[in-house]
């Protein structure tokens, strides 16, 4: 590649629509893209929710509790944070994909993530459930 | 400039010579890394809802302070520029206005100006 087509490359004007990188499996790619929109609308939810539900929004761990005692609640927050972190490791994959590390280390970091992802949304779910249970 | 490489990652950072492109990169990662630490410090941070209403309505108190709230302004800025070049990144994927990144980026950024400043001035003055 000579040094004019690399620095266009760089400067990010001549690589038109977005494509997955060599390392991304297209699905995955195409599942980062996804939740990206899917993140836009449960974050203004939670914003919206979060701020103008009642007088104050939900500034007490009162609050939080009576909010999760609608069972829509901890099914969309666990939907929301299930993208979200999805959404982040694919991403945080992206950028590591880009310092190119060795096909051993993108196995174990695979690992690492697809683990990592799965008990970050079990904690949540947990969390999620033992606060709407409180209200009982 | 040259490729991303693991001895240069800092690079990806440089401003020198970059068009409007590279800007949007620029902001796309940056605030993709802001967001992603405080997204796993805002999940460790709710583990205080199980622990009962003191600790939780204690450590809400504590952060009622300008210095937080400036980290807060931070964080719902960097949202909003993330999602709204975001959405232009979707777009072009699925292949809508390909040859007009540029206007696109300027508007959306403008747009995310906007409520930016909406929200700063709402969380200063709530």
């Amino acid at each position: 590649m000579t040094q004019t087509s690399v620095s266009a490359k760089v400067s990010g004007e001549a690589y038109g629509a977005p494509a997955p990188k060599s390392g991304e499996n297209t699905w995955l790619w195409l599942l980062k893209i996804v939740t990206g929109p899917l993140l836009v609308i449960f974050l203004a939810v939670h914003f919206i929710v979060n701020h103008y539900i009642g007088e104050t929004g939900l500034l007490t761990y009162k609050d939080v509790v009576a909010y999760y005692q609608n069972p829509l609640i901890p099914i969309m927050e666990i939907g929301f944070l299930a993208s979200v972190v999805t959404h982040s490791l694919l991403g945080l994959r992206g950028i590591i994909l880009d310092l190119k590390p060795s096909r051993n280390f993108l196995k174990i970091l695979d690992w690492v993530f697809l683990i990592a992802g799965i008990l970050i949304v079990v904690y949540g779910t947990w969390l999620a459930l033992t606060i709407a249970s409180r209200g009982a | 400039m040259e490729k991303p490489s693991p001895d240069k990652f800092w690079t990806w950072f440089n401003p020198v010579g970059r068009e409007t492109g590279g800007w949007a990169f620029i902001l796309n990662r940056v605030t993709a890394l802001g967001l992603t630490f405080y997204l796993y410090l805002h999940l460790v941070i709710l583990s205080q809802l199980a622990t009962g209403p003191q600790a939780y309505d204690q450590f809400v108190a504590l952060m009622r302070n300008p210095i937080s709230i400036s980290a807060e302004v931070l964080v719902v800025a960097a949202g909003i520029m993330h999602g709204l070049n975001g959405i232009r990144i979707v777009l072009t994927t699925f292949g809508f206005g390909v040859t007009r990144q540029k206007q696109l980026f300027y508007g959306l950024m403008a747009l995310a100006l906007v409520i930016i400043l909406f929200f700063t001035v709402r969380m200063f003055t709530a």
